[in-house]
């Protein structure tokens, strides 16, 4: 009997060992896509299909069932997509809007101007959302003509138009359970089966901008990064929407898999309070500190290159000067050490931290932990400054409380990584952190940052209908917070869409709502 | 039980529910930051504006005192309206239930696991004791319970699922095939732990003088160990097994996420993410409910397989 029992212990060790050592290689072979299913692994946090609930329209989007009036390039540009094209009138308040004659929806109805206008009013009635967008004076339907005048002028509106808030829904269908079946949409897949676990797509048969390549897509949701990583290594998915930076290298074989990476629309900056009486109010305390951290490094090495190094406020996925616009405080310690001594600040007591009038200089770094760069990015600021003898303490905050600390301004540097351009177009950005906040009229500049030329570009780009020019007004104030030396980006993270080389087609946009497209197709 | 003692009970556990339902709110409506930007926002870095903030908390009558907004609350879910869950979109008893299917079966099948394993292996340990197979159960039960859930479950599916191709690596469905991985994952570490608690309650029992008088009357060791000890060794496991049903119950939000495992600790990491406080409530109500009843259920299964309870009453 003992005898029996040791050899089955040790039968059982030797399998376990050759389970540790890998002996199936599942990992090797190639993901074989089925000719007429795609399957899609992604995070997922919709419960419904109704595009006006919630972020819930992004879902609608990415899945291949609802377009908008207008898309986005792969540089936020403003494209054409079920309208036509579109021209804002002298008033500066009436856009007329021409739709596309040849779009239909996925039940065969033709898209009129009348269901958008219709479907554009329903995105108004049902979420509080759209008005924070821009407010409707009225809306018109002729033929295939639409006109939206606004209230106010809205030079963006057609990148508003683009948010997936306004997907075009089939107005002339009312018995349809929007959560489960999702509305009657225009894009190349319909709903067959939705949960919030797995979604069933199917062709839409009248697809109205060429052929569906695939007759099935199953997007099973799959929220765990490394689990997502795994399916599609062993194949059981096609592709897969954003792999941890630190497994992407399990996909570096190109014969196997294709990787499409690209900046987002997200910066990770610190807000630098230079309120009267604080550290960072004299611009040459504010140059050293930048001037002390190598941020090449920290994206590079910490980051193994998965974050673009920072300098403009604004992401080179958007075309407003990214390469034209030169940081003038680079890392160059010396440079740092000198600015700090014209400052006032050195080092007289050989504590290793520079002080005037008796105190050190310290900056307190407000950071939290949900995103994994931003204690890296914190840590590193830490350990760089100190080279130059500024104390950086560092206080790691719940996120719940961050809004608050940075509207206070209770803090000299506090980090986000935030989204620029949601529509397309920085400006809500550039106001919302640097434009001078008077008696409460920018709450979200909690940093005291003012200039009156750059709140005079803000007022400009406020009522600038012509692309070009509100392009240079942009680049314009990025050129004054640099000068300035009004906020330190860190860097741009990259987001990406992993497939097997059995599919082409997709890739990864910087709006984070076109995945599954008419594009992706099976590999020839 | 008597009846009077059931209802004692019974009232017990509703003070103990209003108690929680209470705590509960406390802490989600009065942790730092802004609820109602938390509700839209989750942990996103979005910019929201403040006309959409206040849209939504008159909405959601978020601008009366926390009082007045804990007895609304309340006042529903005593007819039985736990409240709309602002982030699924759709009431909150409905959205529970659409999780509790996934939740039981992975608590049964893990529970299951915990038990074929653990029993066999506890008592086989106890009677071998010193043996090398006790010592290689008890290195593996410690492995067991050191080891985080979600590396463990993370190793199942690398191992079981990409090397070896057993299993799949897409849950987010309930099925034979997706079960597997996370009720063995939960299993395992349940499993180690009662093990351990079986071998000692086994050893324990196997030192008491009437297992002395057994043997002195010449029964044999198989009677002892079947007839006489075990019956008085499960009896304290059932108590721990009840609590870890009812824990189980609750979802085990980590393993859930690692399989996509469509259960109630998932949709409680969400709710709180979010801080949909009418769902928050929902799933601590839930799970304070079912531990309490599980451990209703235990008391009184005491009452059937004690004696010596049933003599004194």
């Amino acid at each position: 009997m003992k005898k029996m029992w040791k050899v089955s212990a040790a039968a059982a060790m030797i399998g376990l060992m050759a389970l540790a050592a890998g002996c199936g290689g599942g990992e090797e072979k190639k993901a074989a896509v089925a000719k007429d299913t795609l399957k899609f692994g992604v995070t997922n946090f919709a419960d419904s299909l109704e595009p006006t609930d919630n972020y819930f329209g992004w879902v609608v989007m990415r899945y291949g069932l609802g377009e908008c009036l207008v898309k986005f390039d792969e540089k936020m540009n403003s494209t054409p997509w079920l309208a036509e094209s579109w021209k804002i009138g002298d008033d500066k308040l009436t856009w007329t809007i021409k739709i596309n004659d040849k779009a239909v929806f996925s039940n065969g109805d033709k898209l009129t101007a009348q269901i958008a206008k219709e479907s554009i009013e329903r995105t108004f009635a049902k979420s509080d959302r759209a008005k924070t967008f821009f407010e409707v004076d009225e809306i018109t339907a002729d033929g295939q003509v639409l006109t939206i005048k606004t209230k106010r002028p809205v030079p963006t509106l057609p990148g508003m138009l683009a948010d997936p808030l306004f997907i075009i829904v089939n107005t002339k269908v009312t018995d349809r359970d929007y959560a489960k079946q999702g509305p009657i949409c225009t894009g190349p897949y319909m709903v067959k089966d939705y949960s919030k676990a797995k979604a069933v797509m199917v062709a839409n048969p009248n697809y109205w901008d060429g052929a569906v390549p695939f007759k099935t897509v199953e997007i099973p949701t799959i929220d765990d990064p490394n689990t997502r990583a795994m399916a599609l290594q062993k194949g059981e998915i096609d592709m897969a929407i954003n792999i941890a930076p630190g497994d992407l290298t399990l996909f570096d074989k190109k014969d196997k898999f294709y990787i499409s990476s690209i900046a987002s629309l997200r910066s990770v900056l610190a807000r630098l309070t230079s309120a009267e009486g604080r550290p960072l109010h004299d611009k040459r305390v504010r140059e050293a500190l930048l001037s002390s951290l190598d941020r090449e490094t920290y994206n590079k090495v910490l980051l193994k290159d998965t974050f673009t190094t920072g300098g403009p406020a604004v992401p080179p996925s958007l075309d407003y000067g990214f390469d034209e616009l030169k940081d003038p405080n680079t890392y160059n310690m010396e440079r740092s050490k000198k600015l700090l001594a014209e400052a006032g600040w050195k080092d007289t007591d050989g504590d290793g931290y520079v002080d005037k009038d008796g105190k050190n200089l310290e900056l307190d770094f407000v950071f939290y932990s949900g995103r994994a760069e931003l204690p890296l990015y914190a840590e590193a600021t830490q350990a760089d400054a100190k080279k130059v003898g500024i104390k950086v303490n560092l206080k790691n905050v719940d996120y719940n409380v961050l809004d608050g600390i940075g509207k206070r301004g209770e803090c000299d540097l506090i980090i986000s990584n935030i989204i620029t351009a949601n529509t397309g177009d920085p400006e809500v950005y550039m106001n919302w952190y640097w434009k001078t906040n008077v008696n409460g009229s920018n709450p979200q500049n909690g940093s005291g940052y003012s200039n009156p030329e750059y709140d005079a570009l803000s007022d400009k780009l406020a009522v600038e209908f012509d692309p070009a020019k509100r392009r240079q007004y942009i680049i314009d104030m990025q050129r004054i917070l640099l000068d300035d030396a009004a906020t330190l980006i860190f860097g741009y993270p990259q987001t990406n869409m992993v497939s097997s080389t059995g599919i082409t087609g997709a890739e990864i946009f910087p709006a984070d709502y076109y995945w599954l497209t008419k594009d992706v197709k099976p590999a020839k | 039980m008597a009846n009077k003692q059931m209802m004692a009970r019974i009232g017990q556990i509703a003070l103990v529910l209003l108690g929680i339902s209470f705590i509960t709110f406390a802490l989600v409506m009065l942790a730092p930051g802004d609820v109602v930007r938390q509700m839209i926002a989750g942990n996103e870095d979005i910019m929201v504006s403040q006309a959409e903030i206040d849209a939504l908390r008159a909405e959601l009558g978020l601008d009366k005192p926390f009082i007045f907004q804990y007895l609304d609350w309340l006042g529903r879910a005593l007819q039985g309206n736990l409240g709309f869950s602002y982030m699924a979109k759709k009431p909150v008893i409905e959205e529970l239930l659409g999780r509790l299917p996934a939740t039981i079966y992975l608590s049964l099948a893990s529970l299951l696991f915990m038990i074929v394993v653990s029993i066999p292996l506890g008592i086989y340990s106890a009677v071998k004791r010193g043996s090398v197979f006790d010592y290689v159960v008890r290195g593996l039960t410690f492995l067991g319970v050191s080891v985080p859930g979600f590396w463990l479950g993370l190793m199942l599916l690398w191992i079981l699922g990409l090397k070896l191709d057993l299993f799949p690596i897409v849950g987010g469905t309930v099925s034979l095939e997706t079960i597997i991985l996370p009720a063995t994952t939960l299993g395992i570490a349940m499993a180690s732990k009662y093990t351990r608690q079986v071998r000692t309650a086994v050893l324990e029992e196997l030192h008491q003088d009437y297992v002395v008088g057994a043997r002195a009357r010449g029964m044999s060791e198989k009677h002892i160990l079947w007839k006489e000890v075990l019956p008085n060794a499960m009896l304290p496991l059932i108590t721990l097994m009840g609590l870890s049903l009812g824990n189980l119950l609750g979802g085990a939000a980590v393993i859930e996420m690692v399989f996509g495992w469509p259960g109630l600790g998932r949709l409680a990491i969400e709710a709180i993410t979010y801080r949909d406080f009418q769902l928050v409530q929902g799933v601590v109500i839930w799970i304070a409910l079912m531990y309490m009843i599980i451990n209703l259920v235990v008391d009184i299964s005491y009452n059937y397989l004690d004696p010596r309870l049933r003599k004194v009453r």
